[in-house]
């Protein structure tokens, strides 16, 4: 869309700018021996709106070859002949309306009053141009950084939904639902049971709420929300989840993004314990080595199980977090062998305060 | 596998309808239990934790009906209803919500319970599935959901995908035979007779269908009635004119047809 023509406010100020140009033009065209003032706002203030009309042509090749890309040589050769030819296009309306002009008696001798401006006018056409063509360059720059903003912000709109699909796909439907069962089956004749395990779901919830709108949480809290994750499961499977953690000290400080290791855990759930009739262990480890915190999730798992649509995303997930947090300095490396998959994550440990 | 544990409330004289609990969590079955416990002229008679256990049950006690739940290890839902064939009992899916399941489920009308399973949607799936058996017994040969609409269904729920391994029914036992230990599929009528590592088993499914779901690059039909595992094949002998047979890496010949022929050389 043309930038001028577009809105009706620039165009105004536009053509008020153009009939100021003419207005100059007028008094220039009054000068001649013979001339009046009437003769030059006859004549000048025609010439003025024409080539306003004629310069928003100069958006099309502006808009067409853009400053930054176009060789400077091929836009100085279009811009040149555009002015040429709109000049002289300029000045052959001049010449006409001079000579219309003449025949009336008020005006007479226009026309040959007229060709003597004309070597004048000509350059100044040329000019005029040349000028339009810089205030549409202009225009151009306006509008592409309009653009890239209105982009940023779109960028930044899809940030923030994609987070929020993040943490909804965390909080898993199948989880509460499996939990509302075995709540529904504890009621009947273990109601302990069941007002312990609303408790934790409650408390998991809370607390997934809470650590997910943070930018960063100490590994300890991660834990806290992995032991109460696990303790639900647990009710469910019974014996047939075992968890041991292997937790140095020193690493339990160290800041994570939230929710980090829970889609892991989770995994190690559904595709690993679950998918065992006797069940099998957990394993989490977390310790400080060289400047890295090393941070294990093994399960046991059976190797021929059936592989679900959705395996890996949440593993794919994790993966493109660690890289947004910490680029390359992060590491993650999953294998299965003999019966366990193994997660090993290694990132940068910030200083502790 | 638990000891049948008659419901109460069964009035004299009518027959009960005969339940078998399917869900490897135990809090889950415990609730199916404490919920079919409230209902009249119903008898739990066995409650499995997975789909082996199930498969058992069905051969030895019978049951009109499973309750079956989907997410089980090694042995799924799907797999147990496909194992237990036409002559199977009716059968009720429990289930976590899940989308895909839903569907399937709509297309194929098995009747279904959502997780957390409330004790009316139970009564009201447990008196259709009680109508159905009426149908079943009153018409012979009407029967429930089946092998065929089973097998549609894990189709329609599992990730697109070729066959991983092949479940075979050898009475209440269940041989889990992977893919790649078949040597060859042997048509024999409406059933298939597979080898893999030096026995045989027999399924009950078409060739046909069992060819479209094994990956086309493993597995040659080199003969109207044979399926051939290529990686078993050692050479292949002209036997006389336009008649040619394979000989297996264990000195097995099958025959190859003129179709089959141009199919392995195709591939090879």
């Amino acid at each position: 869309m043309h930038p001028i023509l577009a809105q009706p406010r620039r165009l105004g100020l536009y053509l008020l700018a153009w009939l100021f140009a003419g207005g100059l033009l007028s008094l220039a065209l009054a000068f001649p021996e013979g001339g009046s003032a009437l003769e030059g706002m006859a004549l000048g203030l025609p010439l003025g709106l024409f080539y306003a009309f004629v310069s928003l042509a100069a958006w099309y090749p502006a808009r067409a070859a853009p400053l930054r890309s176009a060789g400077a040589l091929r836009q100085l050769v279009t811009h040149a002949a555009a002015a040429l030819l709109s000049s002289a296009a300029w000045c052959l309306f001049g010449v006409l309306l001079a000579r219309g002009l003449a025949r009336l008696p008020l005006f007479a001798g226009a026309a040959g009053r007229f060709q003597t401006v004309l070597p004048f006018l000509y350059p100044v056409g040329v000019l005029l141009y040349l000028l339009a063509v810089a205030l549409h360059y202009l225009f151009v720059a306006f509008e592409e950084s309009r653009q890239a903003e209105r982009q940023a912000l779109g960028l930044q709109i899809l940030a923030r939904e994609a987070e929020l699909r993040a943490l909804r796909a965390q909080i898993n439907p199948h989880f509460l639902f499996n939990s509302l069962n075995s709540i529904s089956a504890l009621v009947g004749d273990d109601p302990e049971g069941a007002r312990r395990m609303c408790e934790l779901l409650a408390d998991f919830l809370r607390q997934s709420l809470r650590l997910g709108a943070l930018e960063r949480i100490p590994l300890a809290d991660e834990l806290a929300l992995l032991a109460n994750f696990l303790s639900i499961e647990r009710v469910r499977f019974g014996p047939r989840l075992q968890v041991s953690e292997r937790i140095e000290d020193a690493a339990r400080g160290c800041l994570l993004p939230p929710l980090l290791l829970q889609p892991l855990v989770e995994n190690a759930v559904t595709h690993g314990i679950a998918q065992l009739i006797a069940g099998g262990e957990i394993r989490l480890e977390a310790r400080c080595e060289g400047g890295l915190l090393q941070l294990v999730i093994e399960n046991d798992c059976d190797p021929d199980r059936r592989r679900r649509a959705g395996t890996g995303l949440g593993l794919a997930n994790v993966r493109r977090r660690l890289e947004e947090t910490w680029g390359r300095e992060a590491r993650l490396q999953a294998r299965e062998e003999g019966g366990r998959y193994r997660v090993e994550i290694a990132v940068p440990a910030p200083a502790q305060t | 596998m638990n000891e049948p544990t008659p419901s109460a409330g069964a009035p004299e004289g009518a027959a009960p309808l005969r339940v078998a609990i399917v869900d490897d969590e135990e809090p889950a079955r415990r609730l199916l239990r404490g919920l079919l416990a409230a209902l009249t002229e119903v008898e739990v008679v066995a409650e499995c934790a997975n789909g082996f256990e199930a498969v058992k049950a069905a051969s030895e006690l019978v049951p009109d009906l499973l309750l079956l739940d989907i997410q089980m290890p090694k042995l799924d839902g799907f797999e147990v209803l496909e194992l237990l064939g036409e002559e199977g009992p009716a059968v009720v899916f429990v289930t976590a919500h899940d989308e895909h399941a839903l569907r399937a489920f709509e297309v194929h009308a098995v009747d279904y319970l959502l997780k957390p399973v409330s004790g009316q949607r139970l009564a009201e799936a447990l008196e259709r599935a009680r109508a159905r058996l009426g149908e079943r017994s009153g018409a012979a040969g009407a029967s429930g959901p089946g092998a065929s609409a089973a097998r549609a269904l894990a189709a329609a729920v599992r990730p697109p995908g070729r066959l991983e391994r092949l479940l075979v029914r050898e009475g209440p036992a269940v041989a889990v035979i992977p893919i790649e230990k078949v040597d060859y599929v042997e048509a024999r009528d409406d059933y298939v007779c597979l080898r893999a590592e030096g026995r045989k088993h027999t399924k009950q499914q078409t060739l046909g269908e069992l060819e479209k779901e094994l990956d086309p690059s493993r597995f040659v039909r080199i003969h109207r009635s044979y399926l051939l595992n290529v990686e078993r094949l050692a050479r292949i002998e002209l036997y006389a004119k336009d008649s040619r047979v394979a000989i297996l890496a264990d000195g097995t010949r099958l025959p190859v047809s003129r179709a089959g022929y141009a199919r392995l050389q195709e591939l090879l």
